[in-house]
């Protein structure tokens, strides 16, 4: 196979939803158009206690028996189409940042080994795939905050290859002490609450549970992924390429098929300074005058699942009528392109989204949704 | 057909060694600033990719049920306090970042696969299908302690890495979608390892009326 920069493929998007603590992706984009967060002051180790930092929680953060993400992700579930999910030429993408990690966390606390079955990524995706009567073809992606686009790049390979005639892509993360507790070590996870793109003296992230999937074909639909692309700068683990490169490097090849069309752009923006600032100069770089949001200020950052949140949060809006805007953040900005206020969709025929991870990780799709 | 051929196998056992024992054999190939960081997983992994120069066009398939055990191990011991170096470097695919990162090398396409059972098949379905002329494909685990003890972590340490090209000249091994049904067979990355070893030949189901194919060349 020819070396390529993207995948040009289009795929159709047959059935796309998630689950937020603000409810599913009608409910999210809603409440985001209204100027909701659900953003709010929690111990970072939950019953652990600690500082206060910001969190968007579906439940409250207690490792229990079994994982308090389970009644969530079998809530969204319950709304994909029944197509014999994993069985074969129907395989399943799981992608998650964390897994059921946190349960492990709540053994080596309390020494209570009815948390192990969830602990490490397969096992819990094992659980899962119990629960929710999927047959075995179930691919399980782990790349920190681009997993879910991952699991969409390789379901969108799977399809035009002929490996399947239908794929579903189902993300999750759910916080825990374990996670929290380690970006607060980092210290962007901190008292103060983010402003995407905002020019300000701290940044500050904020955390979020979130849970989607993507039904995805080689035709039909209800709105096209046109094309994907991915980069990974392994300049350092936890910071970019000082000069933004990557961000670069990740949407360029995206660029031509973006002549004479009418794009916006939903950026990873999470609320670090850096980060944030490199990513702005980018697009405005590549893209001059296509409107920037992120939506972490009002969800917090939902890591390995936030490219599919976000997915079904932008066709949600498409639907909808407006796009939000950057909650959580005001001027000054990084770009005049931010947009702090929602905008209408007929405007556009064309969304960038794109994410982030540690390592440098970037990835980007467009969807096609004139 | 879709097809690649194996080519610069590499393999690493360090089976019931310590990190500290794999640390100080292999340190010599990594910058000293980052030998002291690195898991074992990272050593091992480092090592098998040191012998294959990468480009940043190329395509890197990673697979590992377990990861980076021995840091998440470790970062869970270190609550209430938890360590910042340890939370980056339990990450999944931290091993590969580990060594990337020191050689500064950046790479167009990256997959990071977890998985059980299956995950030898999805990991050469996968090298199969990204766009890059080059693909190399590298997997591993690390031997874990209290993990390990609860079935949650490898028995041994080990890694392998191979390029997986269009060029038959020299080939070790044909990789292919073939036309064609297969039995189900469970491969886990320990039994991918020993396939790479032993130079077995693999067959696994693909697709309805597919399979794929792993053939050792003469």
């Amino acid at each position: 196979m020819p070396t390529s920069d993207l995948i040009a493929e289009p795929v159709a998007i047959e059935a796309c939803d998630c689950l937020t603590p603000l409810g599913d992706a009608a409910a999210t984009c809603a409440a985001l158009l209204a100027g909701r967060s659900a953003l709010q002051p929690q111990p970072v180790q939950g019953a652990g206690g600690g500082d206060l930092v910001p969190l968007a929680l579906c439940s409250p953060m207690a490792e229990t028996v079994p994982p308090r993400w389970l009644p969530f992700v079998r809530q969204l579930a319950a709304r994909l189409p029944d197509a014999g999910w994993g069985r074969p030429g129907r395989p399943v993408f799981v992608t998650s940042s964390n897994f059921g990690v946190g349960s492990l966390h709540a053994f080596v606390r309390d020494g209570d080994a009815s948390h192990l079955p969830y602990g490490v990524p397969h096992r819990a995706v094992e659980f899962l795939t119990r629960e929710l009567g999927w047959g075995p073809e179930v691919f399980v992606l782990s790349h920190a905050c681009v997993s879910a686009h991952l699991g969409v790049l390789l379901a969108t390979r799977h399809l035009h290859a002929g490996l399947a005639d239908r794929a579903l892509v189902f993300s999750f993360d759910f916080l825990s002490p374990f996670v929290t507790g380690g970006f607060h070590s980092l210290k962007i996870l901190n008292a103060g609450f983010p402003a995407p793109y905002a020019v300000r003296e701290t940044g500050s992230i904020g955390l979020g549970d979130g849970t989607a999937f993507a039904v995805l074909a080689r035709t039909g639909g209800r709105a096209r992924i046109a094309a994907q692309a991915v980069y990974n700068e392994m300049f350092h683990f936890t910071s970019n390429r000082p000069d933004g490169t990557g961000f670069a490097d990740c949407i360029r090849p995206l660029v031509p098929l973006l002549a004479g069309r009418r794009p916006w752009i939903k950026g990873h923006g999470t609320g670090t300074l850096e980060a944030g600032r490199l990513e702005a100069a980018a697009f405005a770089q590549l893209l001059p005058g296509a409107p920037l949001v992120s939506w972490k200020g009002a969800l917090g950052h939902t890591l390995g699942s936030c490219g599919l949140v976000e997915l079904a949060l932008a066709l949600a809006a498409r639907d909808a009528g407006r796009i939000p805007g950057t909650i959580g953040s005001t001027a000054p900005v990084f770009s005049p392109a931010v947009a702090l206020a929602s905008f209408a969709a007929a405007d556009h025929d064309t969304a960038l989204l794109a994410s982030n991870a540690f390592g440098g990780a970037h990835a980007a799709l467009l969807l096609d949704h004139g | 057909m879709v097809e690649r051929y194996l080519h610069a196998l590499q393999l690493a056992d360090a089976g019931e060694e310590t990190p500290e024992q794999t640390r100080e054999r292999l340190k010599a190939q990594f910058p000293r600033n980052a030998v002291r960081r690195m898991t074992q997983l990272g050593l091992l992994v480092g090592s098998v990719l040191h012998e294959l120069p990468l480009a940043e066009s190329d395509a890197v398939v990673y697979a590992s049920t377990y990861a980076e055990t021995r840091a998440l191990e470790d970062y869970l011991a270190s609550f209430p306090t938890p360590s910042p170096a340890l939370f980056q470097t339990s990450i999944h695919p931290s091993a590969v970042e580990q060594a990337l990162i020191a050689r500064t090398q950046p790479v167009r396409w990256f997959v990071p696969l977890s998985g059980g059972a299956r995950l030898a098949r999805q990991a050469l379905v996968t090298a199969l299908l990204l766009p890059a002329a080059r693909v190399v494909l590298v997997g591993g685990e690390e031997r874990g302690t209290w993990l390990r003890e609860r079935n949650l972590a490898s028995e041994r340490s080990f890694a392998f890495a191979c390029f997986l090209t269009a060029e038959p000249a020299g080939a070790l091994a044909r990789l292919a979608l073939e036309t064609g049904e297969a039995p189900d067979a469970p491969a886990d990355t320990a039994a991918l390892q020993a396939a790479l070893r032993d130079r077995t030949p693999l067959t696994f189901p693909a697709a309805p009326g597919r399979r794929l194919q792993l053939d050792w060349l003469p």
